[in-house]
């Protein structure tokens, strides 16, 4: 813009802040200007492309709600609530690449206005982060990513070099997850004899080892246990060495990449078989990728509350459908839940008149208590959910509504038990 | 099951992945044994070829596996989807070589493969972003019809991979050995500077190839897609990475040898996976290729190339 050609209102501006800047000089209170509102980023990083970037996206949206929500109420007053959104599936693994993950973590660090991440989604993407968010002292919290490993005190030394807990959930883990789906498989659907796949990725293997290990102390039957090359078309030869062995049930430890040539295949070879996942099995991506009959009586878990039903969260959901047009899954709640811990934690620190810094907000989230959509969250020492609920779902076909309605595609059954019978 | 019946159906299911391999080998070797290029963008030819031949299923109304069709309507609706297929994955294959590699050709070294590499990546980021990366439910017009024989389950889908496939292959190797444009291919293969004194046409023998090859990779995507009701943007990587061990197993260069390569890779692979475990496979399938090309350099049917005398 060229000098000549200054509106007015500019011109008028101008002046004010010429005025401003004279009361500050003179040393009076400027009052009745508004200081400019503190930005505070909070990272997001999600696979948002590749094979699970519907689910992801549905993830992601649950968060920007919640942000959106805090700046509309002016929630924490001074302070800008600014998304910072990182894909980290990558073209070469067509799906989540925990090396793309570990460059986001690093980003996020290198940016002082970011002070907390909502993410990852997957586990092998929160074992690559999680140790770069240790040496910075940030925090994020999961709203899927299940593997028991990265917050275990075991491998502390691996996840959490600097001791401090930096990987919050806001739902529980797959050391519930795979033994209550174990549970369930003897306990409600009377499984005597299974067989057990994963996608060889750091989730997949960790939920289909601890379903392994509950199936045998409860007396199921484990035929056998082989692995997936996610990459692969053809798993037409495991299915067909499944059917020689003949039995109850399969249950498949691993995400949607996999997954959906599995539920194909399966369909044509052991169609009768009693066939369930995890949460890696929860997700539309898997309804329109695999589509009808072949995904009809697959059992899938999450683990979490389901709340999509619920009276609590209707308000939530019709909220969601005016934003975004579509339907959340599950894990869109929990990741608004995440979204709110990390809000009313800098909230927190904002109110005691402390520095919204990446460590003071950590140290916030670990102090959390909050009521939130899913219920009460809080952490123990290790980052974990208190709350330890599996749900459980059958994928049953309802051709009244679109098959990327997880709502209505996927009948919720109950909460998976947490002792077998 | 019994044994034997387990054995028959994973050699069922041994031959039809390995007759995909085939085909898909076909292509590889072709180019390679006219101008010795190892043409890695044939992976994404392939990939790219599949959702064509899903764009022209759905053209005629099809989606998933709802709409069954038999008799002369699904042979219709077959043979324009493999014409329009073909043709346009001829073209892309055309393009590649007219835009990046016959600028390359006299340039020595690994520039060219190279260069089939970067296209291969541009062509997976460029469907990626254009169509998304999710798998795609094929749209399928054949009845899930199956027969029972000794056991066994046989498809329909896998008797049309068994017939399509020879087919292709039977049309190619008649073409090259039995026309006047075979032939001229055949010459530039042995010595392109001797063929193009005989007034052999080169560089429209060279496209020639490109387009024959890249319509075989386009082939095989569609019957890719028909066969698992299944595409996303990236199938080219494991499928080619295997068909193009089959080429190599088979002897590259050698149209035969690309049958018998992906067969007895897809054997190795249904074999492998029922007797010792499904993540073992690649590690089977390339040790045997390792010890292979130890003892025996040209692969199995393979000759030394015929221009390095």
């Amino acid at each position: 813009m060229s000098f000549t050609t200054r509106s007015p209102a500019h011109n008028r501006r101008a002046l004010l802040t010429t005025a401003a800047l004279a009361a500050g000089a003179l040393g009076l209170s400027a009052a009745g200007v508004q200081a400019a509102p503190i930005i505070v980023k909070i990272g997001i990083s999600l696979p948002l492309t590749g094979a699970d970037a519907e689910s992801a996206t549905l993830i992601k949206d649950g968060a920007l709600l919640a942000i959106d929500q805090a700046n509309a109420k002016n929630m924490v007053p001074g302070y800008t609530f600014v998304p910072m959104v990182l894909n980290n599936a990558t073209a070469t693994a067509g799906q989540y690449d925990p090396a793309q993950a570990a460059t986001n973590a690093k980003k996020f660090l290198s940016d002082p206005k970011v002070i907390a991440i909502v993410g990852p989604e997957m586990s092998g993407d929160g074992k690559a982060m999680s140790p770069i968010l240790s040496q910075g002292d940030m925090a994020c919290v999961t709203p899927a990513s299940t593997n028991p490993d990265i917050t275990s005190p075991a491998f502390a030394g691996q996840y959490r070099p600097r001791g401090k807990a930096v990987y919050f959930r806001t739902v529980t883990t797959d050391a519930y997850q795979g033994p209550n789906m174990a549970n369930f498989y003897k306990d409600d659907l009377h499984v005597k004899s299974v067989y057990i796949l994963d996608d060889s990725g750091a989730y997949g293997v960790g939920l289909a080892n601890a379903f392994e290990a509950q199936a045998k102390k409860i007396g199921i039957k484990v035929l056998g246990h082989d692995q997936l090359d996610p990459k692969d078309a053809d798993y037409t030869t495991i299915l067909t060495k499944i059917k020689g062995l003949g039995p109850d049930a399969i249950y498949y430890g691993g995400v949607g990449m996999a997954g959906v040539k599995l539920i194909k295949q399966a369909y044509d070879i052991v169609p009768k078989m009693i066939k369930g996942g995890g949460d890696g099995m929860y997700g539309t991506d898997l309804l329109t990728g695999a589509g009808f009959p072949a995904a009809q009586g697959w059992y899938a878990t999450i683990a979490a509350p389901h709340l999509l039903d619920d009276s609590k969260a209707s308000s939530w959901v019709k909220a969601y459908d005016k934003k975004f047009g579509k339907q959340p899954s599950d894990y869109a709640i929990t990741s608004y839940d995440a979204a709110e811990v990390i809000l009313h934690a800098v909230k927190a620190v904002a109110m005691e008149g402390k520095k919204v810094s990446h460590s003071t907000v950590r140290d916030a989230i670990q102090k959390t208590d909050l009521m939130t959509l899913q219920g009460k969250v809080s952490f123990n020492e290790n980052g974990d959910l208190m709350n330890k609920v599996i749900s459980v779902f059958e994928i049953e076909h309802n051709p009244k509504y679109p098959l990327d309605d997880m709502i209505h595609q996927y009948k919720y059954i109950g909460v998976a038990p947490q002792n077998a019978s | 099951m019994t044994a034997s019946q387990i054995l028959f159906q994973q050699i069922i299911n041994g031959i039809s992945i390995g007759a995909m391999y085939s085909l898909l080998a076909l292509g590889f070797t072709l180019v390679y044994g006219i101008i010795e290029l190892i043409n890695f963008s044939h992976f994404n030819v392939f990939m790219v070829g599949s959702f064509i031949g899903l764009g022209v299923l759905q053209a005629f109304g099809l989606s998933g596996q709802s709409v069954v069709l038999t008799g002369a309507a699904l042979a219709f609706v077959l043979s324009v989807a493999f014409m329009v297929t073909m043709l346009a994955s001829g073209a892309l294959g055309v393009a590649i070589e007219r835009l990046s590699l016959r600028p390359l050709r006299h340039v020595k070294g690994p520039a060219a493969m190279i260069t089939t590499i970067g296209i291969s990546y541009i062509l997976q980021n460029v469907v990626m972003l254009a169509i998304g990366a999710r798998s795609y439910n094929y749209a399928n017009p054949l009845p899930s019809t199956s027969w029972q024989v000794d056991g066994a389950t046989i498809q329909l889908r896998e008797v049309l991979i068994w017939i399509v496939a020879p087919l292709l292959m039977a049309a190619l190797n008649f073409f090259v050995n039995h026309t006047r444009m075979g032939k001229a291919m055949k010459a530039t293969a042995q010595d392109q500077e001797a063929a193009r004194m005989m007034g052999v046409e080169v560089d429209r023998v060279v496209m020639l190839s490109f387009f024959i090859g890249a319509a075989l990779a386009g082939a095989s995507g569609l019957i890719f897609g028909l066969y698992y009701n299944f595409t996303n943007f990236m199938i080219g990587y494991t499928a080619g990475l295997r068909a193009f061990t089959a080429a190599v197993l088979g002897g590259i260069g050698s149209v035969p040898g690309a049958m018998v390569g992906g067969l007895i890779i897809g054997l190795i692979e249904s074999l492998g996976g029922q007797y010792l475990a499904v993540r073992w496979t690649d590690v089977i399938i390339f040790s045997i290729l390792v010890l292979l090309l130890v003892f025996r350099p040209t692969g199995l049917m393979g000759r030394m190339a015929p221009n390095k005398s």
